[in-house]
């Protein structure tokens, strides 16, 4: 692609405050997580050196209670990293960078060169033998590769490739992650 | 690489970037790498804050290992499991000049990474026991445990150097600086 394609105006987007919110809340839990190891280490060796008593039973709720604040921390940053991703690849697709999310794709899939060029291809509708002929490769070969493609990609045929990134089109998961 | 897309007027498959790691990986990473230096090379062992900040490195690996299994696709285990097969053919292919695209730590980073927890919480096991159960014999295994654990943060580093001057990709900067634009630059 040239400088002079317009989508490039996407690509300085800001990182902006759903981003910032998830380093925060990354940041605070782990703060919680440092003082929940710091009561769990103070129960178990009251515990066991003191045996069980009403002042430890009160530090054991709190432990029990920082240690489920930090696995409710962590499940809310995961919803907001997801809401900030999916708000990407809508936005992404928006301004026509569907290549990017396709691109986003092959990369997440770790796909090769040849088997991103010829992924590629599929996508744009070209059968076997005339990806064949474009890449100077046998048809063997690019069925194979094509292959490996929908085995990275999870999924079994031409069309259901296409409909992962149709999915994101649409803004909502068709296809379980 | 012949790229036909030309002739197709398609998109040109840019070189990848690299996973960009969300902020727990990063938060928790520069805890534990802080704290393994503090505690390894500077702060005094039979001081409390060597075990406070033993304690902080417990609670970054717990975050971790939880974040592990409930995080973010590139940051949970199964995105990259240990294997030898995976880390030797990978390293064939680095000697061929093959760096294909990550979704997550590559095959070798992957054993590095499972080798580095895996003796800090043998370091941090061991520490515990001396401090909390007063088994004093435990002292040279965390001695040791903790050695081990600074030359393979030492490869470690070197290793991240080198896949990222060999790949183009800046691996560090994936692991620093909070968001990185998604195009190219
Ligand atoms: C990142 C984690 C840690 C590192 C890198 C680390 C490193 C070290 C090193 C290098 C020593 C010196 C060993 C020697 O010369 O005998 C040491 C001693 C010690 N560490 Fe740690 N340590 C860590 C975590 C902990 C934790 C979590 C605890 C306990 C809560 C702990 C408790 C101790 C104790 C009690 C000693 C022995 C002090 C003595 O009596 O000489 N360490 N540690
Ligand atoms: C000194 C102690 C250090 C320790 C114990 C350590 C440990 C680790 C661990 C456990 C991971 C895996 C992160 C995860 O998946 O959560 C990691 C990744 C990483 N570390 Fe470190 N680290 C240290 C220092 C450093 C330093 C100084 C740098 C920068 C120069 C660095 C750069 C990185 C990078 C770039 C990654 C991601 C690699 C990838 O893309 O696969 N680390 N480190």
């Amino acid at each position: 692609m040239t400088e002079a394609d317009p989508r490039s105006n996407t690509h300085n987007r800001k990182p902006g405050a759903p981003s910032r919110r998830a380093g925060l809340l990354a940041a605070l839990v782990a703060v919680q997580a440092v003082c929940a190891v710091f009561f769990v280490v103070d129960v178990t060796a009251d515990f066991t050196w003191d045996g069980a008593d009403v002042h430890t039973a009160f530090e054991a709720v709190i432990a029990v209670a920082l240690v489920l604040g930090v696995i409710f921390g962590a499940l809310e940053i995961r919803r907001t990293l997801d809401r900030i991703r999916r708000a990407e690849t809508a936005l992404s697709i928006a301004s026509g960078a569907l290549a990017e999310v396709i691109e986003a794709y092959f990369d997440r899939w770790g796909l090769t060169a040849a088997e991103a060029n010829v992924a590629l291809l599929a996508i744009k509708g070209f059968e076997v033998a005339e990806i064949a002929g474009l890449r100077g490769a046998s048809a063997s070969t690019v069925r194979v590769q094509l292959a490996k493609v929908y085995a990275k990609a999870g999924v079994t045929s031409r069309t259901q490739l296409l409909s992962v990134f149709i999915e994101d089109l649409m803004g909502e998961d068709l296809i379980g992650k | 690489m012949s790229q036909p897309s030309d002739t197709l007027s398609g998109p040109v498959i840019p070189p990848s970037k690299g996973v960009n790691w969300d902020p727990v990986v990063r938060v928790t990473h520069w805890v534990v790498a802080l704290s393994v230096v503090l505690n390894g090379l500077i702060v005094e062992e039979e001081s409390q804050l060597h075990n406070w900040i033993g304690y902080a490195v417990l609670a970054m690996l717990a975050l971790r290992v939880l974040w592990g299994i409930v995080g973010t696709e590139e940051a949970r285990f199964s995105s990259f499991p240990p294997s030898l097969l995976k880390a030797k053919a990978y390293a064939q292919g680095m000697l061929h000049g093959e760096h294909p695209a990550q979704r997550s730590h590559n095959p070798i980073g992957s054993l590095m990474v499972y080798a580095m927890w895996g003796s800090l919480a043998v370091v941090i096991g061991t520490g515990i026991g001396m401090e909390v159960f007063d088994i004093y014999e435990m002292e040279d295994i965390h001695e040791v445990a903790a050695n081990l654990v600074l030359v393979l943060a030492a490869a470690h580093v070197c290793g991240v150097v080198l896949e990222s001057r060999l790949s183009g990709v800046n691996l560090i900067r994936n692991m620093t600086i909070r968001t990185r634009s998604r195009g190219p630059e």
